[in-house]
């Protein structure tokens, strides 16, 4: 046999010159697509009437919203001085650094994790057209929901201060510039992460989420910090003096508000000038993450493949000895499905590490309530304060749920049939995913809930009120999330922040929503307009009296376990029917 | 026209590939074996471009692996095959004849023949989603096939193919090798390799075990059997434990 070195071979083909592949991949993203529209035309109408009438119900709230605010604010100042510039600018930043991480995160993800990038290395298209192509899949994917945010913002802006029709135009391909710049950065980032830390992935995503966590929080502090009567000039002036970093010339979300604000009033020359800045980095961020794809996508692509972990798990035995002895009143097989769910849940990082994040960081405000005076304010203000901080207590759970919970059976996928044999009721799988979410749930939101409370100093009746509203939101909640994960299972997706952003998720955060807004209105309602009364006795008796809100209070109670209990029951119906239908 | 030399690939502190040297000359099928694990997707993944060797070099038709070069020469069949769920099976291969840079009408007269060789014109304008494992399988070969590469890699071929369409499947990889390609197959199905490949090699723990045709090996093993018994005999594994003695003692006790 010969080792000497073979002689080179030419291809029969012709090589394909950069504009042929980039060609072939433009068609192959208007065919998908236009397939894609095609067969939901076809075979699911009424699911994409559903997503369009929720889109615009979506968009027009937020516009009256938007509008609404603006409004309000223009009655009190002028709407082209430097406070929307600062509003403008802390939004947009925020998107920012919201689009980076989401963008990082899809693209690191469809570079180095799906098969069709795998397939695509091996085909003679350069590694940095390869590149363009998910990069383009990975800024439509995160970037639409910032267009369906900013863009009822941008209307209602325009319309409040009469901007001229040029502005409507041109703030879409302010955007559009816009959306670029954190989305080269989150890629530059995602192939850089892939090269040097290619088995840390988790690791390196949960830091950042920590890093953004503590930055985020620290401002937030400093803000809440700011000296003075809440309102007062200078309080507003100690505010704005706090957000300066957001109006720092550097900052591609100054471009953008300057630029906006100066479309808005027609100065054409000032909206033309921060256009071609924005546009420009645009431009070089995309550029320098296209490079950067082409020297170091294939190398880090290779460096993240292959290799199975060989660390040994174990080490739950005593765990499991006690979950079973605790719980000893479920059904054992109950007991193993939720040790099962639990056990993965304990072993993805990402699930943990921000749920860990989010209720840490409601944690540490509560037990800084003290320092922020609302233990001191008058009843009215504590109970306001009370309603708030459980209503976002829920709201972060909704999203865990939804996130999470939902997804669970989805990912069963291809495995189903493991499920499907068992020699258990089908049922009870659900039941067993029910009560893991409920009594993770209950375990987080009920230790929130009562820290809050206990700060503020409320009494043991409005405690013991919020303990059940919470208990009633977290079975509901659970109940909504498994019932429609059931009926509405993505099984031929593995990611689950894809299942929990497709239709279903998108359902499931919806009627979450709408559960925990009827829940919260209810019970807050009589609450508010007793302590009302009490801080303005003279308006008093036209507001509530204590027998008014013993007897509201009541049937608002009623209605929300009825309301509770409908929520958890029938979703779990539903998808238990579901379930038992469906053939593996 | 497939040259790895002293070949190493390691992941952390596991050596997957262990200084591994194969060649396969055109016009040769060479099947490569070995048990689970053994490192034989590592080494057609490093074939293919997509891992990079720790230590020596890959050579395709005389081009670094990693070269666009190489690339156009190869066809590559993976034991996970890619479709687009929201393509029909016809526009799929379009899509390759253009990446490939294949002469429209040239590509479009292939595209036919191909799906006439592997019997796919009943199914190939609905969309790959609604394809059974075996149709996938036809396409994705076809697809393999469309640019008429120099050089097919193929990992596990005959996995959820029916019995007409594996003969077919086998008939084109000899008609391939015998015009001139040179085929690398891995594969599990020792009769198959036994009754098809030129050469076999037989890797385990990353270390090529064995290489030649089945006479070369039969005197290397020093043994007259089956492809099985050798492949047996070199991976350590003659004694084989069908029934553990735990689970005998259980069976043969009377309940």
């Amino acid at each position: 046999m010969s080792l000497a070195l073979p002689q080179q071979i030419e291809a029969t083909s012709e090589p394909p010159a950069g504009d042929t592949s980039a060609r072939a991949l433009r068609r192959l993203r208007w065919l998908r697509t236009r397939n894609a529209v095609a067969s939901l035309a076809a075979e699911s109408r009424l699911r994409v009437a559903m997503v369009l009438f929720c889109s615009a119900v979506f968009w027009f709230g937020l516009f009256f919203f938007f509008l609404g605010s603006f409004q309000f604010i223009a009655f009190y100042v002028d709407l082209a001085n430097t406070i929307i510039e600062y509003l403008f600018s802390l939004f947009f930043l925020s998107l920012l650094a919201m689009l980076l991480f989401s963008t990082g995160i899809i693209v690191h993800s469809s570079l180095f994790h799906s098969s069709e990038a795998a397939y695509l290395l091996t085909t003679p298209a350069a590694a940095d057209r390869v590149f363009a192509h998910k990069f383009f899949e990975a800024m439509v994917f995160s970037s639409w929901g910032f267009f369906l945010l900013g863009s009822p913002l941008m209307v209602a802006y325009g319309l409040t201060v009469k901007a001229p029709p040029g502005y409507y135009a041109l703030f879409l391909v302010y955007l559009l510039s816009f959306v670029v710049i954190p989305g080269g950065l989150g890629a530059i980032v995602a192939v850089v992460v892939a090269n040097v830390f290619p088995r840390r992935r988790k690791t390196v995503l949960a830091l950042s989420i920590l890093a953004a966590a503590g930055i985020l929080g620290y401002f937030g502090l400093r803000i809440w910090r700011t000296p003075g009567e809440a309102l007062s000039g200078d309080w507003v002036g100690g505010i704005l003096n706090r957000l300066a970093f957001c109006q720092h010339p550097l900052w591609p979300s100054k471009w953008m508000s300057a630029g906006l604000l100066a479309a808005a009033k027609g100065d054409w020359p000032s909206a033309g000038y921060y256009l071609m800045i924005l546009s420009s980095h645009a431009g070089l961020a995309y550029l320098a993450a296209a490079v950067i794809a082409r020297d170091l996508y294939r190398r880090g692509y290779s460096r993240t493949q292959g290799g199975r972990s060989r660390r040994k798990r174990g080490g739950f035995a005593f765990f499991d000895a006690a979950f079973h002895r605790t719980f000893f009143f479920l059904s054992r097989p109950m007991r193993l499905l939720i040790l099962k769910d639990l056990r993965i849940f304990l072993r993805d990082p990402a699930q943990w590490s921000q749920f860990l994040i989010f209720f840490g960081l409601l944690g540490f405000y509560f037990v800084n309530i003290p320092r922020l005076g609302y233990g001191a304010q008058s009843p009215y203000w504590r109970n306001l304060v009370s309603f708030l901080n459980l209503s976002v207590t829920a709201l972060i759970l909704s999203t865990f749920t939804s996130r999470f919970i939902f997804p669970l059976l989805s990912l069963e996928g291809r495995n189903f049939w493991v499920l499907g044999l068992l020699p258990l009721r089908r049922e009870q799988i659900l039941w067993g995913k029910f009560a893991f979410s409920t009594g993770i749930s209950l375990i987080s939101t009920e230790f929130l809930v009562i820290l809050s409370d206990l700060m503020l100093k409320m009494s043991p009746w409005m405690i013991l009120l919020h303990v059940g509203m919470i208990a009633v939101l977290c079975l509901g909640l659970s109940g909504i999330s498994v019932g429609l994960g059931a009926r509405l299972p993505n099984l031929r997706e593995s990611d689950p922040s894809k299942i929990a952003a497709g239709f279903g998720g998108t359902f499931n955060l919806l009627v979450s929503l709408v559960f925990i807004f009827t829940i919260v209105t209810a019970l807050a309602v009589p609450c508010h307009l007793y302590f009302a009364g009490q801080d303005y006795p003279e308006s008093a008796r036209f507001i509530l009296s204590r027998e008014g809100l013993r007897f509201w209070l009541t049937v608002a109670v009623a209605a929300s376990l009825a309301i509770g209990a409908a929520a958890t029951i029938i979703p779990l119906r539903v998808g238990i029917k579901a379930f038992q239908r469906m053939e593996f | 026209m497939i040259e790895l030399r002293g070949v190493c690939k390691s992941f952390g502190s596991k050596l997957a590939v262990d200084h591994l040297d194969l060649t396969v000359r055109p016009g040769e099928l060479y099947a490569f074996l070995g048990p689970n694990g053994a490192g034989k997707t590592t080494t057609i993944k490093m074939i293919c471009g997509l891992l990079r060797p720790s230590e020596g070099a890959v050579l395709v038709g005389g081009h670094p692996a990693e070269s666009s070069e190489a690339r156009r020469l190869l066809g590559y069949i993976p034991d996970q095959p890619f479709l687009y769920d929201k393509l029909t099976g016809r526009e799929f291969l379009k899509f390759v004849v253009e990446m490939y840079g294949v002469p429209r009408s040239a590509g479009l007269d292939r595209i036919e023949e191909l799906i006439d060789t592997f019997e796919m014109a009943d199914f190939i304008d609905e969309l790959c989603e609604n394809y059974s494992q075996g149709m996938k399988q036809r396409v994705v070969f076809a697809s393999a096939l469309v640019h008429e590469p120099r050089v097919l890699v193929v990992d596990e071929p005959l996995v959820g193919l029916d019995p007409r369409s594996a003969r077919i499947v086998k008939n084109m990889f000899v008609s391939m090798a015998r015009g001139g390609a040179a085929v690398l197959m891995s594969i599990h199905l020792l009769a198959i390799a036994e009754e098809l490949a030129d050469t076999i090699g037989i890797i385990d723990h990353g270390r090529m075990l064995a290489v030649g045709s089945m006479a070369d090996l039969r005197a290397r093993a020093q043994a007259n059997g089956s492809l099985e018994e050798l492949f047996l005999k070199l991976t350590g594994g003659d004694a084989l434990r069908t029934v553990s003695p735990v689970a005998r003692a259980r069976l043969e006790t009377p309940s």
